[in-house]
């Protein structure tokens, strides 16, 4: 049993947006609707002239003490052995309370029209085949076949650092353990499993 | 950090907020009437059944607006979610006010030949445990009303909805729509003793709104001196003239006025129906003002 996790190194994040391409492609998520499980924020710190942009990566945090998990009424949110946050679409009724409960945006809903263009597009390799509330799966299809995920394998300058927390060997262990990568909101007590590298 | 509006639930979610506090808090205290008052049965009995429809119509409206309202078969899964409870509380509800409102109906005569079908055995069965029902259907009614606030304050990044003092006040307001719906019944009552039960709804529903008043002063004030995202909802409803005039106004302080009035002046002549007509309906309408803006107001807190 593993217990994966991402580190965002925001010093060489360039805000191209190759992760959110990839993640679409790869999860077939309703990109034509604005709609993504992974998303860049360009933020802009200070006032002209002494002014700093910052692209900030996001994505589901699987966090560890997880509000959408205890939110959800239907048990369409659960938690892998892997401590991968998912969703069972065939569970899932709709309410909102995940994304309610959510302190990081990381959902959305995936609606009967998002359904239907996705028949049309998908045809047979269609994946959402009924109306849910959608987030990432940290691309488990992928990452049980041994690979990483669709976003960290597509960045360009290996801003996104995919591994196992709990293995000693691997860098996102190294970096979340020496404090060097920091979850977001940590005051929450959702004990992220996504972390921070200041730029 | 970046406040956003929620953008997931609206006036629909409003609704079933403000008809399961309504449909609760109308049973809880319309069987406290029946079990500790002599009072009109025909008009509990309405009251009843009127408040078992606004919870269905709620339902209606929470069902109406979930991706897949068939899987709501599912939501008795996980017992962590207060949608679960919420389940719970309304079935135990729909059960419990079903159950106390059957043998009430008998004194309505056109509705006998309807009764009157249900085996003699379930009608002696009903008459016999019709307290027991009663007081199961007010702690049922009580529980879906404290529900309303319970689920909307769990939310642990929108932090105006997640204080201990939300569901206190969804609580006290659906106690004070339940009198003021009560009050607007008991207005056209023909009985003897109902001017005495107006009085009773009057001086409960003043009460509860002068509770609600300082609930939302404690409120505020927390709010205001946090910087978070409580202080930008609490911003967003003072430059909201349909919160601050029409709920905070019309909907708490006109009411309080009327009754107020009514209680030291009016002695319940048949001249101050008009008034209580008055009052009970601006507090309804201030019940939905508070929940619709309430949920509007709610604004996530991220950290970008």
């Amino acid at each position: 049993m593993a217990r994966y996790g991402m580190v965002m190194d925001m010093r060489l994040c360039v805000g191209c947006q190759a992760c959110m391409a990839a993640c679409s492609m790869e999860n077939q998520t309703p990109y034509w609707n604005g709609k993504f499980r992974t998303h860049v924020e360009d933020i802009e710190h200070g006032r002209y002239p002494n002014v700093r942009r910052e692209m900030l990566p996001r994505l589901c945090m699987h966090c560890e003490n997880t509000p959408c998990l205890s939110a959800c009424p239907s048990g369409a949110t659960y938690k892998t052995e892997d401590g991968i946050i998912r969703v069972n679409y065939d569970r899932c009724m709709g309410c909102y309370a995940c994304s309610i409960a959510c302190p990081y945006d990381a959902r959305y809903p995936y609606d009967r029209k998002d359904v239907k263009t996705a028949e049309k597009l998908y045809g047979d390799d269609l994946s959402h085949q009924v109306p849910h509330v959608d987030k990432c799966s940290f691309c488990e299809h992928r990452v049980l076949e041994g690979r990483v995920p669709g976003c960290a394998s597509t960045c360009p300058t290996n801003a996104r650092i995919f591994g196992d927390l709990d293995d000693p060997e691997s860098e996102v262990h190294q970096l979340s353990k020496t404090g060097k990568a920091k979850p977001l909101r940590p005051e929450l007590g959702t004990s992220p499993k996504v972390f921070y590298i200041p730029a | 950090m970046s406040f956003e509006h929620q953008d997931v639930w609206h006036w629909q979610i409003a609704t079933y907020l403000f008809l399961g506090g309504l449909g609760g808090a109308t049973v809880a205290i319309g069987a406290m009437l029946h079990l500790f008052e002599s009072c009109d049965r025909k008009i509990i009995s309405a009251a009843v059944l009127s408040a078992i429809g606004f919870m269905v119509i709620g339902t209606i409206f929470l069902l109406a607006d979930m991706l897949q309202p068939l899987k709501a078969i599912y939501a008795l899964t996980n017992p962590r979610s207060w949608i679960f409870w919420g389940v719970v509380f309304i079935n135990l509800y729909f059960l419990a006010a079903i159950a106390y409102v059957i043998p009430l109906l008998k004194s309505w005569p056109h509705l006998e030949p309807y009764i009157n079908k249900i085996p003699q055995v379930i009608l002696d069965l009903l008459e016999r445990f019709n307290r027991m029902a009663a007081l199961g259907g007010a702690t049922a009614g009580f529980l879906v009303a404290i529900y309303t606030g319970l689920l909307i304050s769990s939310a642990p990044a929108i932090s105006f909805w997640n204080t201990p003092a939300l569901p206190l006040l969804f609580v006290f307001s659906a106690f004070s729509t339940g009198a003021a719906f009560l009050l607007l019944l008991f207005t056209f009552s023909r009985e003897d003793g109902s001017s005495n039960i107006v009085e009773k709804l009057e001086q409960l529903d003043a009460a509860l709104i002068v509770t609600e008043l300082i609930i939302l002063g404690a409120y505020f004030n927390f709010a205001f001196f946090l910087p978070t995202g409580a202080r930008e909802s609490a911003a967003i409803l003072f430059e909201t003239p349909m919160f601050v005039i029409g709920f905070l106004g019309f909907g708490l302080l006109v009411p309080l006025l009327i009754e107020t009035y009514s209680i030291f002046f009016a002695r319940h002549a048949r001249g101050s129906t008009a008034l209580m007509v008055t009052a009970g309906s601006l507090v309804l309408v201030g019940g939905f003002l508070l929940r619709y803006y309430v949920l509007h107001a709610g604004v996530f807190q991220y950290p970008w």
